[in-house]
């Protein structure tokens, strides 16, 4: 079976290709500017012309705008009705719901929060779709992130696409041995609850397993590991990143300024 | 009850094609095993007889239903097929559970249930372990599970892939022992195996394939005695097939009794 795991796309492109750290620390940079500048409109500029270009550089827009779609605009939808509705701030009511007032000032103020998360979810879903996770993981023990931090993020970014990949399989199972799954919803639902024992049992199991496998393979040995794979990473790169720390510490001191 | 395929072809999103080109009918009551190397697209052609995959192009008939037409639940009641991987396939709490899922989709009768259920745990010999956790079985187990859940459906057609791979000698011959019983009640078979001498002993029928083409398909004895044409898709005959062989045996021998009937 050809399993995916994890939300990686492989294509090539400058985003694919751009050192991991690079990645994360502009995804860093993104999400610090976003919420510490000061000025109104900036997540939004971001996100039109920073991250959705991006998008396109990095050969993976259809993809991005699924996620974003699917999810990304839904929870942020949420977060703005919430934040629109129950910020008791400013005086310039535009109109009443029973005890609720939503003014101006609380749909300027919830439509910079949503913006902010939009901002920060999307980098970070851009970032997963053009960087392979081992990929990542290599480079960051590489430059000295002790092993077993690495085994924990790596097996936290693959339990999504995992899971997804277990619960088709189990819902084939159901469907060859009768079970419709193309009839009423509340059959469907009904039909997942059998389905979380399996997944739940299953995940601990091979944990257990993949534990073993590693340690087998001299996992927590103190000895220098040397790595199959050489992650390029240019000196131009080094300044690129140095720019956005720049950058970020900017943003935050003119926040604590201004 | 007849399978029809016609010219089916069959491309994974990948863009393998893995199946190219495959007409074969398989008429109702025959046992047929399907051969060849791994990769060789076995599993997806079988995968197309319940409509888990659909084709690319060309048909799949099941009896008079196009699996086109119809959906994977609605072809159970046609076509039971074991998983190679009884961890694919297992999902209920104990193993009781487990093989009432099939027959109660299908809205048998209660009584109906109780008794295939009795009847696909003592030809399983799973009798003593209904109230087991699947998981807590040994994989020969496990398998046996696998079977029972899907023979319990009582369907005209059983599938099952690669039920020998990595099992015992003993639990091999329960698993044949289940085949015969099949047969016995005049349902068609399909097996896929490596284990040649398992395919030599209990099927009549033999079709090889080769990346995702049918290199052959006949009688058992026909289809084991190409030695050189079977070595395409790397399957050995069964030893004693070559052994007469090379005796010069005229006839193509399957089995001990062949065999011995032979050097007579
Ligand atoms: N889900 C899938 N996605 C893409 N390719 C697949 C998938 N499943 C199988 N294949 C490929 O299709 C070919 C046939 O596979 P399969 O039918 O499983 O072979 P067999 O059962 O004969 O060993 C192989 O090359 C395999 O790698
Ligand atoms: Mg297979």
């Amino acid at each position: 079976m050809h399993e995916r795991l994890s939300f990686h796309i492989k294509r090539d492109s400058v985003l694919h290709r751009l050192n991991p750290l690079t990645k994360l620390t502009l995804v860093l940079a993104l999400i610090m500017v976003a919420f510490t500048s000061p000025w109104y409109w900036t997540p939004h500029l971001l996100f039109l012309f920073v991250i959705i270009p991006l998008s396109f550089i990095g050969k993976v827009f259809r993809e991005f705008f699924f996620a974003a779609t699917r999810l990304i605009l839904p929870a942020a939808g949420f977060l703005f009705l919430m934040q629109a509705f129950f910020q008791p701030i400013g005086e310039h009511v535009i109109f009443k719901f029973y005890f609720l007032d939503i003014t101006q000032e609380s749909l300027m103020f919830a439509f910079k929060n949503a913006m902010r998360v939009i901002v920060m979810v999307s980098s970070f879903t851009l970032f997963l779709l053009t960087t392979h996770p081992s990929e990542l993981m290599s480079d960051l023990t590489r430059r000295g992130l002790p092993g077993q931090f690495a085994y924990v993020i790596i097996s936290t970014l693959q339990i999504l696409p995992q899971i997804q990949s277990k619960s088709q399989t189990i819902i084939s199972a159901q469907r060859s041995r009768g079970l419709d799954t193309e009839g009423n919803f509340f059959k469907r639902a009904g039909s997942l609850v059998p389905l979380v024992g399996p997944l739940v049992f299953g995940s601990l199991v091979e944990v257990e397993e993949r534990a073993i496998a590693i340690e087998a393979r001299g996992f927590t040995s103190k000895s220098i590991k040397t790595s199959l794979y050489e992650i390029a990473d240019t000196s131009f790169e080094k300044i690129i990143r140095w720019g956005l720390i720049i950058i970020i510490i900017l943003s935050i001191v003119l926040n604590i300024w201004l | 009850m007849k399978i029809e395929i016609n010219d089916l072809r069959f491309t994974y999103p990948t863009g393998l094609e893995a199946l190219q080109g495959i007409s074969l009918t398989i008429e109702a009551g025959e046992q047929v095993a399907i051969v060849g190397q791994n990769g060789a697209g076995k599993t997806t052609l079988v995968r197309h007889f319940n409509g888990l995959l659909q084709p690319s192009s060309g048909s799949v008939l099941i009896g008079e239903w196009d699996t086109k037409k119809h959906s994977v639940a609605k072809l159970a009641s046609r076509v039971g097929y074991v998983f190679q991987n009884p961890d694919e396939q297992l999902f209920s709490k104990d193993v009781g559970t487990e093989i009432r899922f099939g027959p109660r989709n299908l809205g048998y009768s209660k009584e109906k249930i109780d008794e295939l259920v009795t009847r696909a745990l003592s030809l399983t010999e799973l009798s003593d372990k209904t109230d087991t956790n699947p998981y807590d079985l040994s994989p020969t187990w496990r398998k046996m599970a696998a079977l029972a859940s899907v023979i319990a459906m009582d369907t005209p057609i059983v599938i099952f892939d690669e039920p020998t791979t990595g099992q015992d000698a003993v639990n091999v011959a329960r698993i044949a022992n289940v085949i015969a019983e099949l047969r016995k009640e005049g349902k068609t078979v399909i097996t896929i195996t490596h284990d040649i001498d398992f395919c030599a002993e209990n099927f009549d029928r033999v079709i090889a394939l080769s990346n995702g083409k049918i290199l052959l398909d006949g009688s058992a004895r026909d289809v084991l005695g190409q030695e050189e044409i079977l070595a395409q898709t790397y399957v050995d005959p069964p030893q004693l097939t070559r052994l007469g062989k090379r005796l010069g045996l005229k006839e193509t021998v399957r089995n001990q009794d062949e065999f011995l009937k032979a050097l007579k």
